[in-house]
């Protein structure tokens, strides 16, 4: 039964295994951003505060995989609930995915491109 | 596809939402309104933070200031429950794609919603001391 609901899933195998471990990596990685920056930082959040953190290649590594994990995680979530009320033909289904990870990699740039100056001090 | 097909196939796709009701049907909404919120903020957040390469260290740390005021500090918490309902409800998901604790899932749900309601409590305490320590109006 498991078998079988796996592969009628609208959304793919691989998809959905990556959503779990990419889950996986952001209640990791979640808690301790969260605790860094909300609790331990609280009120102190500013342009030097940031680039002390990543001044250690701790947080370094956890920013950009936080990065790279949420933005997988948040964009297949948006592919399951477009495709949860917009069953389409699979070529335009193929559009979709390649459309956001159009988006997702753009974002990861972006991205990347903004932690940069912290990151090499 | 034959109509018994048919069936089988929407059957085998409701399986993810289960439901339309009860228990599970709240927490599957929650879990999508609160994914959705989620990605909204991701990008606004990519946003605020390249403010210090796109704008400057000034404008980044007037944004942060801002971010500092009772409204904001409130909104924060908002989502800290978001971030906490999906993440827990995801654990929850999580292990029944593992197999484990399927007979017992509602009790899976209230524990990681217990972990979730202590969680957001610390946070909580430490926003309402951050308020009251810093004083002043909404905004």
């Amino acid at each position: 039964m498991k078998a079988e609901v796996l592969t009628q899933s609208k959304g793919g195998v691989w998809a959905w295994l990556f959503q779990r471990i990419t889950a996986v990596l952001l209640i990791i990685g979640f808690t301790s951003h969260l605790i860094s920056t909300h609790i331990q930082a609280i009120g102190e959040l500013n342009y030097r505060n940031i680039e002390t953190r990543l001044g250690s290649a701790f947080f370094v590594v956890m920013d950009v995989m936080l990065l790279a994990a949420v933005l997988y995680h948040a964009l297949n979530g948006v592919r399951m609930v477009v495709l949860d009320y917009w069953c389409a033909a699979r070529s335009r289904r193929t559009a979709l995915a390649v459309f956001l990870w159009v988006v997702g990699l753009a974002a990861f740039a972006y991205g990347l491109w903004a932690l940069w100056p912290w990151i090499t001090g | 596809m034959s109509q018994v097909d048919r069936a089988t196939a929407s059957a085998a796709a409701n399986v993810g939402a289960g439901n339309w009701k009860g228990l599970g049907m709240w927490a599957w909404m929650l879990f999508r309104i609160a994914g959705v919120v989620l990605v909204l903020y991701l990008f606004a957040h990519i946003g605020v933070i390249s403010t210090g390469r796109a704008a400057g260290a000034d404008t980044m740390n007037d944004v942060f200031n801002l971010f500092d005021k009772t409204l904001f500090v409130l909104l924060d918490l908002l989502l800290v429950w978001a971030v906490l309902f999906h993440g827990l409800n995801g654990v929850r998901i999580v292990l029944m794609d593992l197999g484990l604790g399927i007979h017992h899932h509602k009790a899976v749900f209230w524990v990681c919603m217990a972990v979730a309601v202590v969680c957001f409590a610390v946070f909580a305490y430490s926003a309402f001391g951050f308020i009251r320590d810093q004083g002043g109006g909404l905004l």
